[in-house]
């Protein structure tokens, strides 16, 4: 009988460790409920055997700060196309990719689901968000929602586009431009010649239009190390210091180096595109970390992103009791 | 700071080491530190304490029933688990079984935990005894699976349940630990049934000799019953070791266990 089996193994363990037997499926809800009783956790059931944990885990969610918790933000990919084509973009983006556009009417939706589901913050992303005529009405039905940010290369504040950024609120809207160096290498390399002169005329432009500015760069890990002059030439722009993201490269879509991301190393960022709800924006073109294709009701998927985690940590936590460090 | 009192226990789980640091970090900060030896069954830790080696004893109520014997009743309790002062042993079988109370074991077969189990074994016989059954009129199935631990594996007690469920015996004594720790009759409906509980009794204590003055264990016990359920840092340390609450000993609740040791002719050696 899998009770008297299960509370023999687990008395012979310590806490924290974790004992497996094998389980009749017809006594999954059992096992469930001798655990739930008993103050022991259910790790999993895998092909017929069931790990529990003596205790209870760690909450996988204590060790994350308020503002890393799974659904604070939401990020939405508007399109996917672009009118560069970095050499890193982490989604493919060019000018001959696909636009692949979430459109108004899902936006909307998005941003009133997400209010009530209690995500705090929508980051608007592609792709070139600024690259779609409707890229004002998108803007709004977020604002009008919530605080929300809107990445873009900073590239395209010109003719219809300069009015569409016009009639966005600056008091409800934060734009977030990509900067790589204080001088244009290494980030006209990466990101096409002259593209680091219209990047900081877009960061000066949209400064003056009353937008808060947050500068963010993509380094290659080995350069962390050089960020002081770039903070002072970000402070002359008259970005403020939290407002300047200094992030490594991850390695997805066309890098070729950088830090390995997977989903067991990314603390989870509910990600929507036109396609379904992702883990992580750095991976929203990668169906390995595809959450769920439907996008309705956004709560949920994050949810099921929050049940994911939490499944994560604890099954990497019973694996490292496997292992214990010598 | 005085040197620290040093507790002996029987590591009948790894947990217990986990218990026991617990305990340590937590008198580390007071005023009467102590650190911790681990025995691998109680007749270690009772010559230990005898000896000198310890300065206190975690003892089960059949180690606290042998120190009284060697010391003459010299020996003090100080302190015990909520629970250690309402332990009960239950009478399980399978439902339609036909037993209603002890006295309906007459001819049937009745399985033990292991032979220095006072839950499981001295007590349940003392019970039949009291119940005016024979030592032939019941047939004993004794499951000598953690001798030496008195029980505290609870292993011994759910292979007498096992046994129960094999039909080698029509029912099972155990400890409420352990039918606790199976979720009573509520998480397997129809697996077993309780056909008779005990009288609450006493079970392990904090135990030590006369060698040792009240000035060095007032302010331990004083500590002791300082740990609390609602502060976070005492709670899984008591989560651990099974109680809400650290209690004065209710040394009367020893009384049925001296009596069954007595009438079985156990020793006070081993
Ligand atoms: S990194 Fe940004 S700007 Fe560069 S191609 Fe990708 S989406 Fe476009």
């Amino acid at each position: 009988m899998v009770i008297l089996d299960l509370v023999e193994r687990i008395g012979t363990v310590a806490d924290g460790a974790t004992v497996t037997v094998p389980l009749d499926p017809a006594d999954g809800a059992l096992v469930a409920a001798w655990c739930a009783r008993t103050g022991n956790e259910l790790v999993d059931v895998v092909d017929g055997v069931a790990t529990v944990r003596r205790g209870r885990g760690p909450d996988p969610f204590a060790e994350l700060s308020p503002w890393q918790l799974p659904g604070t933000r939401l990020w939405m990919y508007t399109n996917f196309d672009c009118n560069l084509a970095c050499d890193y973009c982490c989604v493919r983006s060019s000018p001959h990719a696909r636009r692949r556009a979430l459109g108004a009417d899902r936006v909307r939706r998005l941003a009133t689901e997400a209010a009530a589901a209690g995500v705090s913050e929508l980051i608007l992303t592609g792709g070139e968000p600024l690259l779609l005529p409707d890229i004002d009405d998108l803007v709004a039905a977020c604002t009008a929602a919530l605080p929300t940010t809107l990445l873009t290369n900073g590239m395209l504040f010109r003719g219809r586009r300069l009015d569409a950024l016009r009639r966005m609120d600056p008091a409800r809207l934060a734009l977030q431009i990509s900067l790589d160096s204080p001088e244009p290498e290494p980030h006209d390399r990466h990101r096409g010649r002259g593209t680091w002169q219209r990047a900081v005329d877009g960061i000066r432009l949209a400064r003056a239009e009353g937008f808060r500015v947050r500068v963010a760069a993509t380094l290659p890990p080995e350069q962390l190390h050089t960020l002081e002059p770039f903070h002072a030439f970000l402070d002359g722009l008259g970005i403020a210091r939290e407002d300047q993201v200094i992030r490594p490269l991850a390695r997805r879509g066309v890098a070729e180096s950088g830090l390995e991301l997977t989903v067991e190393s990314l603390i989870p960022e509910v990600t929507v595109t036109a396609e379904g709800v992702y883990w992580h924006p750095v991976s929203a073109d990668h169906d390995d970390q595809l959450v769920t294709r439907e996008l309705f009701p956004l709560e949920a998927a994050i949810e099921e992103v929050r049940r994911r985690f939490a499944a994560d940590r604890r099954r990497a936590d019973a694996a490292a009791q496997w292992f214990p460090c010598a | 700071m005085s040197k620290p009192l040093i507790v002996g226990a029987v590591a009948y789980t790894p947990n217990v080491v986990n218990i026991w640091e617990g305990m340590r970090g937590y008198f580390a900060d007071g005023p009467a530190p102590m650190d911790f030896v681990l025995f691998s069954n109680y007749g270690s830790l009772v010559d230990a304490l005898l000896d000198g080696t310890l300065d206190i004893a975690w003892n089960t109520n059949l180690a606290w029933v042998r120190t009284v014997g060697r010391t003459q009743g010299a020996c003090r309790a100080l302190a015990m688990r909520d629970t250690d002062a309402v332990f009960q042993t239950l009478f399980v079988a399978r439902p339609g079984s036909g037993l209603s109370g002890l006295a309906d074991l007459k001819g049937r077969r009745l399985a033990l935990g292991s032979r220095d189990s006072a839950q499981a074994a001295i007590l349940p016989v003392h019970y039949l005894g009291e119940a005016g059954l024979g030592a032939d009129e019941v047939e004993l199935v004794r499951i000598n699976s953690d001798v030496g631990k008195h029980g505290d594996t609870g292993r011994s007690e759910l292979d007498a349940l096992r046994a129960v469920l094999d039909d080698r015996a029509d029912a099972a004594a155990l400890g409420i630990n352990t039918w606790e720790a199976i979720g009573r009759e509520e998480l397997m409906p129809g697996a077993f049934e309780v056909f008779w509980e005990s009288p609450t009794y006493s079970h392990c204590n904090f135990t030590a000799l006369p060698r040792l003055s009240e000035e060095r264990t007032r302010p331990w016990v004083e500590r002791l019953f300082a740990m609390d359920w609602d502060n976070p840092e005492h709670r899984p340390i008591l989560e651990m070791e099974g109680l809400r609450q650290w209690v004065p000993p209710r040394l009367a609740g020893y009384d049925s266990l001296f009596e069954a040791v007595r009438t079985q002719g156990i020793s006070d050696r081993w």
